[in-house]
Order: C-alpha cells, then sequence, then structure tokens
C-alpha cells in the first residue's frame, strides 16, 4: 500500500474502524490508539463518529482526553444498559446517598437521646454536618425538575425521596 | 412544509430536519415543539440515527424511560461538554465518602457514650456520679438494648458500605448486572477508586482533579454501571417526577454558568465540609478531655 510508508503511524483505532487513511493531524488518532480498538467501535455505535468529532472540536485541547474517556465510558455504559445508560448508576448512586442520610439521622438521634442535653451542642454540629453536607455541599434539588438546575449537582431522583429530606436528596 | 397533519404543531425533531412530522413520528411523544433545545442536545450527542437505532431495540414501555435517560444524558452533556453526567457521578461518590466519614465519626461517640454509660452503670449503683462525662438523664434500660442492637447493624452498614443491604435487583434484560452490590469485592473496588480521594480532599485545581478522573475511567472502566444491580421498576419511580417541559425551563439558566465556577463551588462546598467536620471533632476532643 502506497500509504503505508514505513516511517508513518499506524492508523488509529477511528481510521482503521473507518477504513480510511490515518493522516498526521486526525483528530481521533491521540485519544484512539490502535490497541483499544473496542473504544472507538463503542463511541461510534452510540454517538456516530462525526458527533465525536465535533465534540472534541469545540473542547480545547488539553481537555480532550477526559471528553474521550468519558464519553467511552458513557457509550459502554448505553451499551450494557440501553434503557438506563450511565444514567442507571446516577440512580444507584442517589439512593446510596439518601440511604446513609437516613443512617446518620437515626444514629444522630440515638446520640441525642442517649447523650442527653449537655452534649446537644456536639450533636447539634454534627448533625449540622450532616444538613450542611446535603445543603452546602452543591446536592439541591428542585422537585419541580428533573434536569439539571442552576446548582453544581443534578438530581436524578424521585420526589418521594427528596420530600423526605426536605427536597433535598443529597448529604 | 413542517406542520403535522391536522392543527397540531410539528415535533421538535421534525421542526429541526425541517420534514413534515406525521402522526406515527417516533420522535415526536418525546421532543416537544416547544423545547427545541431539548432535542438539539440530544441530536448534538446522539444523532437522530442513532437514537432511533437504540429505541427500535426496546420495547415501547423502556422508550420512554430511554428517551428520558438520552435527554437527561444529552443535557449534561451540553452544561459539562468534557465530562457529562460523569460530573453527577463524581459528586455522588464524594458525599458517599463525606458522609461514611461522617457516620464513622458519629458511631465513634455512640461507642464512646455507650461505653462511658456502662461503666457508670457498673459502678455507680451506691456510689456518686464523679465523672463529669456524666450526664443529666441516664438513658432508658431499653435504649441501651437498642444501642447495642444498632451499632452492629450500623457498623455492618459502614463496613460493607457505600450502601447497607438493598434488595437484591433482578433484571432479565441485562443479567450481567445481576451483581449484589454489598459484595465486599464492589466495596473494595469503590474504596480503590483513587479519583474520589484524589477530588474530594485536594485542594488542586479543577485540570489537576479532572486529569486524575480521566485516569479513573481508564482504570476503571464501567466499575460503577458493571458492579449496580438493576431493577427497572425499582428505578422506574424516578423517571415519573421529571416533568421535562418546566424542569428544562427552569434549568436554562442554568446553562449560562461556566461548569469551571461549579467545579469551584463544589470544591468550595467540600472544604467547607472538610472544615465543619474537623470543627465537630475538635469539639468532641475538647469534651472528652474533660476528665
Amino acid at each position: 500500500m502506497a500509504s503505508s510508508s514505513s516511517y508513518s503511524n499506524p492508523p488509529c483505532a477511528a481510521c482503521k474502524f473507518l477504513r480510511r487513511k490515518c493522516l498526521p493531524g486526525c483528530i481521533f488518532a491521540p485519544y484512539f490508539p490502535p490497541e483499544e480498538p473496542q473504544k472507538f467501535a463503542n463511541v461510534h455505535k452510540i454517538f456516530g463518529a462525526s458527533n465525536v468529532s465535533k465534540l472534541l472540536n469545540e473542547i480545547l485541547p488539553h481537555q480532550r482526553e477526559d471528553a474521550v474517556n468519558s464519553l467511552a465510558y458513557e457509550a459502554e455504559a448505553r451499551l450494557k444498559d440501553p434503557v438506563y445508560g450511565c444514567v442507571g448508576a446516577i440512580s444507584v448512586l442517589q439512593r446510596q446517598v439518601l440511604h446513609l442520610q437516613k443512617e446518620l439521622d437515626a444514629t444522630n438521634a440515638d446520640l441525642m437521646r442517649y447523650t442527653g442535653s449537655e452534649t446537644s451542642y456536639l450533636n447539634q454540629m454534627t448533625a449540622q454536618f450532616g444538613r450542611m453536607g446535603r445543603g452546602g455541599g452543591g446536592a439541591s434539588f428542585n422537585p419541580n425538575s428533573g434536569f439539571p438546575d442552576a446548582t453544581y449537582s443534578s438530581q436524578w431522583n424521585n420526589d418521594s425521596n427528596s420530600s423526605e429530606h426536605g427536597g433535598n436528596g443529597g448529604m | 412544509m413542517t406542520l403535522k397533519s391536522g392543527t397540531d404543531q410539528a415535533c421538535a425533531a421534525c421542526k429541526y430536519q425541517r420534514r413534515r412530522c406525521t402522526s406515527d413520528c417516533s420522535l415526536a411523544p418525546h421532543f416537544p415543539a416547544d423545547q427545541p433545545k431539548m432535542f438539539q442536545n440530544a441530536h448534538k450527542l446522539f444523532g437522530v440515527k442513532n437514537i432511533l437505532k437504540l429505541l427500535k431495540q426496546l420495547d415501547p414501555t423502556q422508550r420512554v424511560i430511554a428517551m428520558k435517560s438520552i435527554k437527561y444524558q444529552a443535557n449534561m452533556r451540553d452544561r459539562f461538554p468534557v465530562y457529562g453526567c460523569l460530573v453527577e457521578i463524581q459528586q455522588l461518590y464524594c458525599q458517599i465518602q463525606a458522609g461514611e466519614g461522617e457516620l464513622q465519626a458519629v458511631l465513634s461517640q455512640l461507642a464512646f457514650y455507650r461505653q462511658n454509660h456502662q461503666h457508670h452503670q457498673e459502678t455507680s449503683s451506691t456510689n456518686e456520679p464523679t465523672s463529669q462525662l456524666q450526664l443529666g438523664v441516664a438513658p432508658p434500660e431499653n435504649s441501651l438494648s437498642l444501642l447495642h442492637q444498632e451499632i452492629p447493624q450500623s457498623y455492618n452498614a459502614v463496613t460493607a458500605l457505600p450502601i447497607a443491604p438493598q434488595p437484591s435487583y433482578s433484571d432479565n434484560a441485562n443479567p450481567a448486572y445481576n451483581i449484589n452490590i454489598l459484595d465486599s469485592k464492589e466495596h473494595n473496588m469503590l474504596n480503590n477508586l483513587w479519583f474520589q480521594q484524589a477530588y474530594c480532599n485536594s485542594n488542586n485545581n479543577n485540570a489537576n482533579s479532572m486529569a486524575m478522573q480521566s485516569q479513573f475511567i481508564k482504570s476503571h472502566p464501567l466499575s460503577v454501571q458493571q458492579e449496580m444491580t438493576h431493577d427497572y421498576d425499582e428505578i422506574h419511580p424516578f423517571f415519573d417526577a421529571i416533568d421535562d417541559t418546566q424542569s428544562y425551563i427552569d434549568s436554562k439558566e442554568a446553562y449560562e454558568s461556566s461548569s469551571e465556577s461549579s467545579m469551584k463551588d463544589m470544591r468550595n462546598s467540600i472544604e467547607q465540609m472538610a472544615a465543619n467536620e474537623l470543627k465537630s471533632a475538635a469539639a468532641f476532643f475538647s469534651l472528652t478531655s474533660v476528665n
């Protein structure tokens, strides 16, 4: 083959998959090495090469590797779970957080009951830490919103759990 | 023309593609005409063809859930072009870690007071209480037994964390996911997710922390996904509460904020939590030093 000169790099996984010449400026080459063909195959299947290329072009070069890895993660998640994708993991983690919070509340209640008023200040601080973890950790939740809200954390949650914790499912 | 037959407006998908929106348009139920941005995000990330391909392999009931997750994922990618949904996953990990630490601290306090109470009960049946930690009101007898019951349970929860016992799920569609998350192996794996430590405890800048996150993705592909169990009946209620129309409009302002400031806010909140933890620990130790 004329293109496979002795000093040219082997085609990246993307170009190999797409059966095209891997040019020196190939945007995929740094992030889809030929040793990981499945990575690009997954990304291509879920998102498509064109979309990924456009996404990468909109991102700063030093962030592209992270972006590709996150896309690869999401693609693999979607392939394994076509219904929920990586959002399933978010749901489970949120439930874990809620369960942990309930556990904390129960334990704090025991502590306060057990220690009485003399340590109520300490307990209040401890409880407050938990509350602040929920309120100040950026994990706010708008019960009416299923999509990311203004704060950093977006809650993929249900109303019953969130209302139980005052509309905040985080810590 | 892009008008649907009849008086209904074309869906956002058909409007975007400038085609006729027929009554059997499969995307119409999921992309109402008044939310063009939602479809744009989904189209930008997945593309119409890929979305239709995904929906084709699913049952009608699953399609609704799948579309919601697709829209969520697309919107997250729009907000956070580099990390997408991983931002949320990472924050949840941090929350779980912080919660575990807090639970440990509270359980330690409980154990301490239980120990003191036991000591007090053993020695103060006839003696006057001498310990300055003697508390005003002695707990009722049954509370101690309750304590005995609950502490082991809580410790089990801690050691088996990140979560306490949950019903095991069965998922016929994805048998590979029928793994009980309480398995200690999963817990160890989650504990080994170094990026939690790196991101939650470090004061590094965003670039460093997220670079470490990239390493996490490389070394633990789908570690969360593989260890998760799925029960669609269990998760399904999550989607019922989601109001696409209102939620997107309400969150539209958020789209203007930069992800960098969000990262900064999260870092500040995590630092604040750490500071408060130190304060409560200090208060606890100052109290216990009175003897």
